[in-house]
């Protein structure tokens, strides 16, 4: 690729050096390959994903695995070869991650292939960059996020059909989480001309509303409705499995199988179970010990740790902290 | 007053003009909406964060982000390996390169671009241990060096165009908790009145100077987006167009009126010569001087182009209240000086708005980064002569409607007078209530047009079209050669030629159908009508 290596990038080399965090198949090795410098973005888009996976769900049965040696073939395990909520999510934020982080690359340059179609229906006779600039980079990182992940599922069967309905929904959750923002430019700053321009949301945000899609997902029928039609690519018409309900759209996150409990070990799905996690005995909530050991009861410790404390912050780096000794009180799981 | 083509005009002559007109400011419309681009473009860019040990050693060292001499670069500044490399704050340069590469090339900025204006969006993390301090007013102090360099130069042979340091104050706040980053508002970053070059690469820095308390308290700043918008070179090629194919007209059809004037046997009116002066002014404004900026660097052509659109406007203003005041229909005065007042208001307001300009871009061509909104004193100074112009617009709104008021009730009192007049005295003042009726009627339509357009393209401009479909028309583009550029030029040149005297009275042919009936309508000598009439006044308030 012709890129500098930096320790301070290793995470990130770490991750494109590694196959089995990465495996490319075929197509997507073209697609990398005629866009130097996206696997960079690809790299930060999965690390992204991940980090706000475990993020949202540090606080569940289910925190969001990861696993280094290529569990079942992908990080996140062999949850993903399931069709439950969490495989829902998991589909929908790394798609989502890669078409934010890809939109991101290609606004500092980093992407030297980024497409500048400005006026994408028309016919771009003579418009080029001089006549009317370039588009938005999010639209790129979205059709990019469609061609390097989409290609990854194959077969024409309803897991099929829910993954990339979930890749999309994430997709789309980045497009519309787009915030608009305008300047004034005109004769003496009036607003005789102004411009606007979209601001991708950080992607925190989108976790968050990607969360609330996981909590309000709708279990679908599967192959119930016959073959289900296929109007677009990527456009399918599920059925929910209550007829009360909603049809699910665009932005909603599809799922048709329940997920398991979590609190035992689940050799299908590689998950390890709750025991041993840390839990907090005074919330009523997911993280409350009762519902995180499901019953199992959990033992408590009390331990010194050392703590940063009293520190003065600058706005990057630089950060002078004294070290305190506090005594800390840890639940864990039986 | 001699009696002027519009009156002369057969009906038909005058339609076939009307179309005319009008048809041509339909393509001025069309040209706008169809043919030329969004009037300008936006580029939003992140800057990479480039670090550098010995910073202070090389206070002349370029940071570039991409290409063979890239820097060595950060991803992230919350990663612990830049604490474990004790990184500072003041080893931190965010580097931009303008513009971005698209489809395997690297773009250039090009000289039609005319000007490019940079503001900078902050991502600062909220942190509860580091909060943005909100009541000492966070100020953001940038050591920026702006640099330039064209396709042919070697890649690391960037050139300083300035190298300062600017204070901007942080505007943020957060709603929730929930928020990872604060909102904060958009700081103006740099105006540059030309882009004469091909890339333009930015290197900013925040040092920390603790004892100065000096970027003290920002938060916990993670990326800086500098957001870049530069007018079209498509809209430019258009505008250039289209002030080159008017300034010939323009000046044709003034050579035309004040040929007609010269004609008369006597001397011109204070309307004629006013009318002369809008088109004057007009051409001034049509010239396309702006064509030199393709080969010399002109920072101050924007400058100039808006003080030349403003001197337009003023023209405009001067020439209704005088046109005004010259239909009152009372003795015309038929000097500027008796106008002194009215006229005061618009230089007034005018002067105002040109010390304005002069403060912001007039600066800004010393500094680019100068702008006067960031201090305290600046806003209050920039706000005070804002809000003169709008006192001084007020003011002279008020006058105008007072002198249309006091016309129109001269007309009604004329009116009602007409049917024992003379027949010569009746077509004079018929004649005066036409004239100011179609100016009336034109300009509130010219007006409205005006509004009407702007509001759609603020409107349309607010709606962000995410892959939609069809011809698409560019309001904002139509709005500006249509209404503000066309619209005026159509203006002037059917003022021009309909308030042209009239030239029948000295042909004396008889046209065929209706003119009989015109040639009664001319009115001759002034001084006879003007005797006529203010004795007809005179006898008119006796009564």
């Amino acid at each position: 690729m012709g890129h500098r290596t930096n320790d301070l990038r290793t995470s990130v080399t770490q991750l494109y050096n590694n196959p089995s965090l990465l495996p490319l198949t075929k197509k997507q090795k073209k697609l990398v390959t005629r866009n130097p410098g996206s696997i960079m973005a690809i790299a930060k888009g999965a690390k992204m994903a991940i980090d706000e996976c475990k993020y949202q769900f540090k606080n569940r049965r289910w925190n969001c695995p990861t696993y280094v040696d290529g569990h079942g073939g992908s990080i996140f395990g062999k949850i993903l070869n399931t069709g439950c909520r969490e495989t829902a999510f998991i589909y929908a934020a790394t798609s989502a991650a890669v078409s934010h982080s890809i939109a991101r690359a290609c606004s500092e340059g980093s992407i030297h292939t980024c497409s500048c179609d400005f006026e994408h229906n028309k016919v771009p006779v003579g418009k080029d960059w001089e006549w009317s600039g370039c588009s938005d980079n999010a639209r790129y990182g979205h059709k990019f996020s469609r061609r390097f992940v989409d290609v990854l599922e194959k077969g024409r069967d309803f897991r099929y059909m829910m993954n990339l309905h979930n890749n999309e929904a994430g997709r789309v959750h980045v497009s519309s989480g787009m915030k608009q923002e305008c300047k004034c430019h005109g004769m003496s700053g009036s607003c005789t001309i102004k411009t606007c321009w979209m601001r991708l949301p950080p992607f925190r945000n989108i976790g968050h509303i990607l969360k609330d899609r996981f909590d309000g997902a709708s279990k679908v029928l599967p192959g119930n409705t016959g073959r289900a039609v296929k109007r677009k690519r990527r456009r399918f018409n599920f059925s929910p499995v209550n007829p009360n309900h909603k049809r699910p759209g665009r932005r909603d996150l599809v799922y048709f199988e329940h997920s398991p409990t979590f609190c035992e070990k689940e050799n299908m799905i590689g998950f390890e179970g709750t025991a041993g996690r840390e839990c907090n005995s005074t919330s009523l909530g997911v993280n409350g010990c009762d519902l995180m050991c499901c019953g199992r009861g959990y033992k408590s410790e009390t331990f010194p740790v050392k703590e940063r404390c009293h520190c003065t912050f600058h706005w990057c780096c630089q950060v002078k902290c004294q070290v305190c000794t506090r005594l800390k009180v840890r639940n864990t799981c039986l | 007053m001699g009696g002027v083509v519009l009156e002369t005009l057969s009906n038909r002559k005058l339609s076939i003009l009307a179309v005319s007109l009008l048809l041509l400011l339909f393509v001025f419309f069309l040209i706008g909406g169809l043919v030329a681009p969004a009037p300008s473009s936006v580029m939003n860019m992140l800057t990479t964060k480039c670090y550098d040990k010995h910073v202070y050693a090389h206070e002349k060292k370029w940071y570039i982000p991409r290409g063979l001499h890239a820097c060595d670069q950060i991803d992230d500044l919350s990663n612990p390996v830049v604490n474990d490399k004790r990184i500072e704050a003041s080893m931190v340069v965010f580097s931009l390169w303008l513009p971005y590469p698209r489809e395997n090339k690297q773009l250039n900025m090009s000289r039609w671009f005319q000007n490019m204006l940079t503001v900078i969006q902050m991502d600062i993390e909220h942190h509860d241990n580091n909060p943005l301090s909100k009541y000492t007013n966070a100020t953001m102090r940038m050591e920026v060096r702006l640099g330039y360099r064209n396709q042919q130069d070697n890649e690391s042979d960037w050139k300083e165009l300035i190298s300062t340091h600017e204070d901007r104050p942080l505007r943020c706040d957060t709603d929730r908790v929930k928020d990872d980053y604060y909102r904060c508002e958009l700081l103006s970053f740099f105006e540059l009145g030309s882009v004469h070059y091909d890339y333009y690469l930015i290197n900013i820095r925040l040092p920390v100077y603790q004892s100065k308390d000096v970027n003290l308290g920002l938060g916990t700043i993670k990326d800086i987006h500098i957001i870049t918008i530069f007018q079209n070179g498509g809209f430019t090629k258009v505008w250039f167009s289209l002030k080159t194919t008017m300034f010939p007209v323009i000046i044709a059809v003034l050579v035309w009126f004040w040929r007609r004037v010269k004609l008369l046997s006597r001397q011109p009116n204070l309307l004629e010569r006013t009318l002369l002066t809008l088109g004057i002014v007009l051409s001034i404004m049509n010239c396309p001087l702006e064509w030199f900026t393709l080969w010399f660097n002109l920072p101050w052509m924007s400058i100039l182009s808006d003080i030349r659109q403003g001197a337009f406007y003023a023209t405009l203003l001067s020439f209704w209240m005088i046109f005004a005041g010259e239909h009152i229909m009372v003795v015309p005065k038929n000097n500027l000086r008796s106008y002194w007042k009215h006229l005061t208001s618009v230089v007034f307001g005018c002067v105002c708005m040109f010390v304005f300009e002069m403060c912001e871009k007039g600066m800004q061509l010393a500094n680019p980064f100068y702008t006067i909104w960031v201090s305290e004193t600046g806003t209050q100074l920039a706000l005070a002569f804002i809000i003169l112009a709008g006192i001084a617009a007020c003011t002279y709104f008020l006058f105008l409607s007072y002198m249309i008021y006091r016309v129109f009730k001269n007309i009604s009192a004329k009116k009602t007078a007409l049917p024992q007049m003379s027949n010569l005295r009746k077509n004079f003042y018929l004649g005066l209530i036409f004239r100011f009726k179609f100016l009336m009627v034109l300009t509130l339509l010219c007006a409205a047009l005006t509004v009407i357009f702007f509001i759609i393209s603020q409107v349309s401009e607010g709606q962000w079209k995410w892959g939609d479909d069809g011809i698409s028309l560019e309001y904002s583009s139509a709005f500006l050669t249509g209404s503000v550029y066309g619209m005026w030029n159509v203006y002037v040149i059917g003022l021009l030629s309909l308030y042209a005297p009239s030239h029948k009275q000295y042909t004396q042919t008889n046209d065929t159908s209706d003119g009989s009936q015109e040639e009664e309508v001319q009115l001759t000598q002034i001084p006879t009508e003007t005797s006529a009439m203010t004795s007809f006044i005179s006898k008119e308030a006796q009564e």
